[in-house]
C-alpha cells in the first residue's frame, strides 16, 4: 500500500514506460543499422566528401541561424515588453504570427517572391523568418515576469540603462534563449521542406533523396546515424549551457509591471525593425499565397482532393492530439505526484526521441514495421504512433503544469468524503487538468497539420494530407494549385498558435517543446 | 568607487500624480546630512512613490528635490537613478538572481578595482554581518534576513550619499525583524550615511530613525523625532498609528480640560466637547486601599484577559464608556474588584471630529 | 491505496478504439479481392504510382469509368517506390507498379516480384519498349533534351555530346536533378553505353560543373529565368510548359543530341503486375488499358507530353516524332538502377 504511495501506481508506470519505450525504436533502429552495415561500410558512407559538405551546410545554417534569431527574438521581445514602441500590443500579437506558417510555406512564398533564391543565405533567411518567435515568445512572456526592481537597484547602483540590460536583464533571460534556440536548432536540422523548396542540402534534404533513390538504404540511414549525433550534440551543448542554474524568483514583491523605456531617437529603427520583421515573416508568404489564390480564382479551390485533403487533416491531428495527450498523462502523473528517477529518465527518453528529426524516426518505424510488424505497416497506426513520438512532450509539459496546480488537498478532499481515490481523481483533478490537456492537445494538432516529412514517408496507400497534397503541388510547379492547400494549413493553424501566445503570458514553460 | 560626501536631502513642495489621481502634494522635507529619518504611513499613503522620486526611478511633476549641492529633480532636470550616487534596498531585497553572493555585492564597484573588490567585499559582508562563507551562494540560498543584508551590503558598496530603504524588513519574520533593523541601523551609523526608510510598521518608525515624517493621504501630517511623535502627536490618526491610545470624551472650557478621571490638562486652546487622550502607561491602576485617596478616579473590573506579561482590565469608569487598560505587576485582580484610575501625565487634547470614536486602537 | 486500475482501463480502450477507428480507415482502400471466375474486373486495385500523379490519374479515371474498378495510388519516385516493393517482398498491398523509367521496373523484376504480363497486353506493345521476359511493359517514352537559355548560350555553343558537359567550359554552366529517377535512368544509359570508369569519370565532372536542382521542372524554371544557362531534362516538361502559360518555359529553346549520343537517350516508362496482386484480374486489366489506344491516346491528346508507345497511336503532334530522334539503341530491362546510385552517392551527388 505505502509502496504505491510513494511509486506510483503499478498500471500507470507500466503505461508510461510503454510509451517511452516506444521513444527508444529510433535510436535503436539506427544503431541497429549501424552495427549491421558493418565499420568499413559504414566508414565509407559516412566519411566522404559528400558528407563533409553536407555537414558544412547543416553546421553552418545553425551556427548562423540560431544565433540570428536568438538576437532578433531577444531585440524584437524588448521592443514590444519593455519600450514606448508605438503598437507594441498589435506587435506582440503579430510577431507570433510566423509560427502558424509551416517552414515549407513560408519558403514556398519566398521562393514565388524570388525565384533565385538559393544556397545557405536564402536558408537562413527563411528558417531565421519562419523561427525567431520559437525565442521571441518564452523571451518576452520572461520580461514581462521579471521583477522590475531587480533592474532598478542595479540602477541605483550607478549602471546605466544598457548595462543594466546587458549585466542584470539578459542574464536572466538566458534560460528562455537557450531553450528557444535549442528549438530552433532542432527544427533546423529537421526542416526538409523549406530547404529542399530553395535547393539548400542539408543532412535532411539529403536523407530524403537518399530514400527516394533507394529507399530504406544503408546510405540513408548511415546519415541518418550523423544526423542523430548532430542532434544529441545540440541537446547535450544546451543542457552544458544551462547549468544547474534555475533563476527563480527570490523574495515575495508583488509584480508591478516594468516602466517602459522611451526611444527616442532610436524609435524610427526600432519601428522599422518590428514592423520589418513581421512584414518579411507573414506579409510576404501571405502575399505570394494571396497572388496565386487570385490566379486560381475561384477554380482554384474546386481541386478534387482538396476537401478530402482537409478531412484526412483534420481527422489524423484530432486523433494524434487525443492519443499523444492520453499516453503522456501517465508519464506527466508519475513526474508530478511521483517525482524520482526513473520518472525523469523516462521523460527525459521522450524528450530526446521528439528531438530527434522526424524524417529519423520515421525511417526507423518503416523499416521495423516491414521487418516486424507487417500488419501495421502501411497503417495510420503508424503514422499516429511516429507524430506521438514526435509531438509527446508537447503535451507533457502542458499536463505537467495542469497537474501540478491541482491542490491534492482537493482530491483528499473529494476522498473524504467518500469518494473512491480513482472516482476523487477523475471527477476533481481530471477536470482541473482539462484546460492544460486541452492546450496541450492543441500543440500537437498544430505539429501533425504543419508536418510534412515524416508523413510523406508513412503515409498509407491513398493518403492525402494539406501537407502533402500542398508538397506534391509544389513538385509539379503547380505553384497556383499549391496556394489553396497552404492557405488551408495556415488557417488551420492559426487559432492554436494565438493560443499558444495566450497561453505564454501565463505559463511560463508553454514553449517548450515546440 | 566614487567617493561622495553625505550631504542634507531636500524636498521641496513636491507633487506627483498617476493618470490625474495625486499621490504627492506639497511634500516638504529636509533630511539634514548623516542623519536617519523614517517616512511612515500606510499603504496607499505615497511613501513609496516619495522614495521612488528619491531614487530617481520617478519624477516629481512638481517640486525640486536635492541632495547635497546638487539638484536630482525639478524644473526642466531630471537625474535619473543611476547618477544620484544614492543606494536603494527594496522589500524584498531585488538581489540579482543570476549572480553570487560575492558578485552582487561587487556588482556597483568600478571594473578597474579588481584587485581591491574582493576586500571590499569581504569588509561589506562582515560590516553587515555575514559569514564570508556565504560569498559562494546563491541568492536563493539564503535566508530573507541574510539577502536583506546582501542587499544592503551591494548599496553600501558604492559609499551613496543617501541610503533609501524601502519597507526592507517587512517581509522578515518577527524575531528577524528587529534583529536585522537594528543591525542595519548601527552600519548606517556607522558609516554615516544619511538615510531614509520607508515603512508601516510603528516600533520601526518610532526606533529606526532620528527624525519621523507622517505621511497621510499624499500629505505630510507631522515631522518631528519619535519621542515627539509619538508623546505629542498633532492628530489622532497619527497618535493611534503610532501607538495604542486610550481616548476619553472630555470638555474643555477656560483652557482645562475635564473628563470622567478629573481635570486631565491644564491648558487649551480648544473650548467644548473635545478628546482626551493617552498612551496606556500613562494611565495607572492601584488597589483601592481604605482611607488613602491617590486622587484617581475609582473604576470598577468588569472585564479581564490574561495576556502573558500583561493583563487587560476593562474598566467601567463612571461617566465613560469602558476603558481598557493593560496592568502589569503581581497584584491580582478578579472581576467586580473596585480599583483606582489615575493619569500620570496631563492628556494629549484633541478636537471632536470624525476620528473621535472613544475604543481604544485594536 | 488501490491502482487507478478502472481509470487506467478506461484509458485503453479509448486508445485501443482510436487506433482501430484509424487501422480502419486505413485500408478502407486497401485492394478487395475481385476477381471473378469470369475474368471481369471488379474491387479494387492499389497502384504504386512513380509516374506524374496527374497522367495516373487521368488513366485510373478513364479505367474506373470503363470498369468500375477503384484505382487507389500511393504516389513517389521510381527508386523509392521500386525499393520499398523489394523490402515489402510478398508483404506488399501493391497490385500495379508503373515508373517514369525503366531502371525500377528492372529492380522489381530481379527481385522476382513480377507476375507474367498478359499476352495481350504484350501485343499492344512493340518489343523495343518492352523486356524479352514479358514480365513487365512499356506503357509510355521519353527523350532526354537540354533545355537552354538563347540569351545565355547560344546553339552554336551547345555540346555535340552528353559527355561534353563534364568539360571544364561548362563548369557551373548547366543544371540538372540529380536525386530524381530521370536523371539517373539517362546516368543508366550512360553506364551502359560507355562502362563504369567512363561514367565515374563523366559523374565527377558533373560535380564540379552542374548545379543540382530537386527537379526537372525546377531546372527548367531556372534556366528560363536566366540564372542558369541549361539543363538536361526530359522533354516533356518543355511542352507541357508551353502548352500551358510558357511562364516557366518561354525563353527557352530545346537542343536534341540525337546521333545515338547518350545524350539522345529515350526512357522507357514501364508497368508490371506483382506476383502478388490481390486483385490480379484488375491489375492485368488496367495495364492492358493503359497500353490499350484508349491509354495510350490519353498520352497524346493529354496534358502530359510523353511519346505513346502502344497500340500504334502516334505522338502529339507537336513533339518530334520518336523516330527522329535518333535515340541510342538500349534493352530497357538491362539499366542497372543500384550500381548507377552507388556510383552518384560515391560522386557526391546523393
Amino acid at each position: 500500500m505505502n509502496r504505491f504511495r510513494r511509486r506510483g501506481p503499478v498500471a500507470v508506470i507500466v503505461m508510461a514506460a510503454g510509451v517511452s519505450l516506444l521513444g527508444l525504436v529510433p535510436l535503436g533502429y539506427v544503431v541497429f543499422t549501424a552495427v549491421v552495415t558493418g565499420g568499413p561500410t559504414l566508414a565509407a558512407l559516412v566519411f566522404r566528401p559528400r558528407v563533409a559538405e553536407l555537414l558544412g551546410n547543416t553546421a553552418g545554417l545553425v551556427v548562423i541561424t540560431v544565433p540570428l534569431c536568438a538576437m532578433v527574438g531577444v531585440a524584437a521581445a524588448w521592443l514590444v515588453e519593455r519600450s514606448n514602441l508605438w503598437g507594441a500590443r498589435v506587435f506582440g500579437v503579430l510577431l507570433v504570427v510566423p509560427l502558424a506558417i509551416p517552414a515549407f510555406v513560408n519558403s514556398y512564398g519566398w521562393v514565388s517572391a524570388v525565384p533565385s533564391l538559393n544556397g545557405i543565405w536564402s536558408g537562413v533567411l527563411i528558417a531565421g523568418l519562419s523561427y525567431f518567435p520559437l525565442v521571441y515568445l518564452p523571451v518576452a512572456a520572461a520580461l514581462r515576469r521579471l521583477d522590475p526592481s531587480v533592474e532598478e537597484s542595479a540602477a541605483s547602483l550607478g549602471v546605466a540603462p544598457f548595462a543594466v540590460f546587458l549585466r542584470v536583464v539578459l542574464p536572466q533571460l538566458r534560460l528562455p534563449i537557450l531553450g528557444g534556440s535549442l528549438i530552433i536548432g532542432l527544427h533546423l536540422l529537421s526542416e526538409y521542406g523549406a530547404f529542399a523548396m530553395i535547393r539548400f542540402d542539408t543532412f535532411t534534404t539529403a536523407i530524403v533523396d537518399q530514400f527516394r533513390s533507394t529507399f530504406d538504404g544503408p546510405a540513408a540511414n548511415a546519415l541518418a546515424g550523423v544526423l542523430v549525433l548532430i542532434c544529441l550534440v545540440l541537446l547535450v551543448g544546451e543542457s552544458g549551457a544551462r547549468g544547474g542554474a534555475r533563476y527563480a524568483r527570490i523574495g515575495s514583491g508583488a509584480a508591478r509591471p516594468s516602466a517602459r523605456r522611451a526611444l527616442g531617437a532610436f524609435a524610427p529603427a526600432a519601428q522599422l525593425l518590428v514592423s520589418g520583421l513581421v512584414i518579411l515573416s507573414v506579409g510576404v508568404p501571405i502575399a505570394s499565397i494571396g497572388r496565386w489564390l487570385v490566379q486560381g480564382g475561384v477554380a482554384g479551390w474546386s481541386d478534387r482532393y482538396l476537401a478530402d485533403a482537409l478531412a484526412q487533416t483534420i481527422g489524423y491531428a484530432l486523433v494524434g492530439a487525443v492519443v499523444t495527450c492520453i499516453l503522456a498523462f501517465p508519464i506527466a502523473l508519475l513526474a508530478v505526484r511521483f517525482p524520482g528517477r526513473v520518472v525523469r529518465v523516462l521523460e527525459s527518453i521522450t524528450y530526446i526521441t521528439s528531438s530527434l528529426p522526424g524524417l529519423v524516426t520515421a525511417l526507423a518505424f518503416v523499416a521495423v514495421a516491414i521487418r516486424l510488424v507487417p500488419t501495421l505497416y502501411q497503417t495510420s497506426v503508424l503514422v499516429v504512433a511516429v507524430y506521438l513520438l514526435m509531438f509527446l512532450p508537447r503535451a507533457i509539459v502542458n499536463l505537467r503544469s495542469g497537474l501540478a496546480q491541482v491542490p491534492p488537498g482537493i482530491e483528499e478532499a473529494a476522498r473524504s468524503l467518500g469518494r473512491h481515490p480513482v472516482v476523487a481523481f477523475s471527477t476533481v483533478t481530471l477536470r482541473f487538468v482539462l484546460p492544460s490537456a486541452v492546450a496541450g492537445a492543441a500543440l500537437v494538432f498544430l505539429g501533425i497539420v504543419t508536418e510534412l516529412t515524416s508523413t510523406l514517408l508513412l503515409a498509407p496507400n491513398g493518403t492525402r494530407t494539406l501537407a502533402i497534397q500542398f508538397w506534391s503541388r509544389v513538385n509539379e510547379i503547380d505553384y497556383v494549385g499549391a496556394a489553396p492547400y497552404a492557405a488551408l494549413m495556415i488557417l488551420l493553424s492559426l487559432p492554436v498558435t494565438y493560443l499558444l501566445f495566450a497561453r505564454s503570458r501565463t505559463d511560463r514553460k508553454v514553449v517548450n517543446g515546440l | 568607487m566614487r567617493r561622495t560626501e553625505p550631504g542634507d536631502v531636500e524636498l521641496r513642495a513636491i507633487g506627483k500624480s498617476y493618470g490625474g489621481t495625486p499621490v504627492l502634494d506639497s511634500i516638504d522635507l529636509t533630511v539634514p546630512a548623516g542623519s536617519k529619518t523614517v517616512i511612515v504611513g500606510s499603504s496607499g499613503s505615497g511613501k513609496t512613490t516619495l522614495l521612488r522620486l528619491l531614487s530617481g526611478f520617478d519624477f516629481p511633476d512638481a517640486g525640486t528635490i536635492r541632495i547635497g549641492k546638487d539638484t536630482v529633480a525639478g524644473p526642466g532636470v531630471a537625474i535619473p537613478a543611476h547618477r544620484r550616487g544614492i543606494g536603494h534596498v527594496s522589500q524584498d531585497g531585488a538581489l540579482f538572481p543570476h549572480l553570487t553572493v560575492r558578485d552582487n555585492v561587487a556588482f556597483g564597484l568600478d571594473r578597474h578595482q579588481r584587485s581591491e573588490r574582493m576586500t571590499t567585499v569581504s569588509e561589506l559582508l562582515e560590516l553587515v554581518s555575514l559569514d564570508a562563507g556565504l560569498a559562494d551562494r546563491r541568492p536563493d540560498e539564503l535566508s530573507g534576513g541574510q539577502q536583506q543584508r546582501v542587499a544592503l551590503a551591494r548599496a553600501m558598496a558604492r559609499k551613496p550619499r543617501v541610503m533609501l530603504l524601502d519597507e526592507p524588513f517587512s517581509s522578515l519574520d518577527t524575531g528577524l525583524r528587529s534583529a536585522t533593523r537594528d543591525l542595519v541601523s548601527e552600519a548606517l551609523s556607522a558609516a554615516g550615511i544619511t538615510t531614509v526608510l520607508v515603512t508601516h510598521d510603528r516600533a520601526e518608525a518610532l526606533t529606526f530613525g532620528d527624525q519621523v515624517a507622517m505621511l497621510r493621504d499624499g500629505r505630510l501630517a507631522q515631522v518631528g523625532t519619535p519621542t515627539a511623535m509619538y508623546s505629542m502627536p498633532t492628530d489622532l490618526a497619527t497618535a493611534r498609528f503610532l501607538g495604542d491610545v486610550i481616548v476619553i470624551e472630555a470638555l474643555a472650557s477656560g483652557g482645562r480640560v475635564e473628563c470622567a478621571l478629573g481635570i486631565v490638562a491644564q491648558s487649551t486652546s480648544l473650548d467644548g466637547p473635545c478628546l482626551a487622550m493617552f498612551r496606556p502607561e500613562q494611565l495607572r491602576v492601584g488597589r483601592l486601599t481604605a482611607g488613602a485617596d491617590d486622587g484617581g478616579c475609582i473604576a470598577r473590573i468588569i472585564g479581564l484577559e490574561y495576556q502573558g506579561a500583561t493583563r487587560l482590565l476593562t474598566l467601567d469608569v463612571p461617566g465613560s464608556v469602558p476603558l481598557e487598560v493593560p496592568v502589569t505587576g503581581d497584584t491580582r485582580y478578579l472581576v467586580g474588584d473596585r480599583v483606582s484610575l489615575r493619569p500620570t501625565t496631563e492628556a494629549v487634547i484633541f478636537p471632536t471630529g470624525r476620528a473621535g470614536a472613544s475604543s481604544p486602537t485594536p | 491505496m488501490i491502482t487507478p486500475t478502472r481509470w487506467v482501463a478506461a484509458a485503453a480502450i479509448t486508445v485501443a478504439t482510436l487506433v482501430t477507428v484509424v487501422g480502419c480507415s486505413a485500408t478502407e482502400g486497401a485492394p478487395t479481392p475481385g476477381a471473378s471466375s469470369g475474368g471481369k474486373p471488379t474491387g479494387s486495385i492499389t497502384v504504386y504510382n512513380a509516374q506524374h500523379e496527374s497522367l495516373t490519374q487521368a488513366w485510373a479515371d478513364a479505367f474506373t469509368k470503363q470498369t468500375g474498378v477503384t484505382v487507389v495510388l500511393r504516389n513517389g519516385d521510381d527508386s523509392e517506390l521500386g525499393n520499398q516493393l523489394v523490402q515489402e517482398s510478398t508483404a506488399s498491398p501493391a497490385d500495379v507498379f508503373l515508373t517514369e523509367n525503366s531502371p525500377a521496373m528492372s529492380l522489381v523484376d530481379n527481385a522476382g516480384l513480377f507476375a507474367k504480363t498478359d499476352a495481350s497486353t504484350l501485343a499492344q506493345v512493340p518489343a523495343a519498349y518492352r523486356p524479352s521476359s514479358g514480365r513487365w511493359t512499356g506503357i509510355a517514352a521519353r527523350s532526354t533534351v537540354l533545355a537552354y537559355n538563347p540569351s545565355l548560350v547560344s546553339e552554336s555553343q551547345l555540346p555535340t555530346s552528353l559527355l561534353d558537359l563534364a568539360d571544364a567550359k561548362w563548369k557551373g554552366r548547366w543544371a540538372a536533378s540529380p536525386s530524381g529517377a530521370d536523371f539517373q535512368a539517362i546516368v543508366g544509359a550512360l553506364l551502359t553505353l560507355k562502362g563504369e570508369k567512363a561514367t565515374a569519370a563523366w559523374l565527377a565532372g558533373m560535380k564540379a560543373n552542374y548545379s543540382a536542382y530537386k527537379s526537372n521542372g525546377t531546372a527548367m524554371k531556372a534556366v528560363n529565368a536566366g540564372q542558369i544557362p541549361a539543363a538536361v531534362i526530359f522533354h516533356y516538361y518543355w511542352f507541357g510548359d508551353q502548352a500551358g502559360t510558357g511562364e516557366d518555359s518561354k525563353n527557352t529553346k530545346l537542343y536534341y543530341f540525337k546521333n545515338k549520343d547518350p545524350g539522345a537517350f529515350v526512357s522507357t516508362s514501364g508497368g508490371g503486375v506483382l506476383k502478388t496482386a490481390k486483385n490480379p484480374v484488375a491489375a492485368q486489366a488496367f495495364l492492358k488499358f493503359i497500353t490499350s489506344a484508349a491509354g495510350q491516346g490519353i498520352l497524346a491528346t493529354g496534358g502530359s507530353f510523353e511519346y505513346p508507345v502502344g497500340s500504334g497511336v502516334a505522338a502529339n503532334a507537336a513533339l518530334v516524332p520518336l523516330a527522329d530522334l535518333n535515340a541510342p539503341v538500349l534493352d530497357p530491362s538491362k539499366l542497372n538502377s543500384r550500381k548507377v546510385t552507388d556510383l552518384m552517392t560515391a560522386a557526391g551527388l546523393l
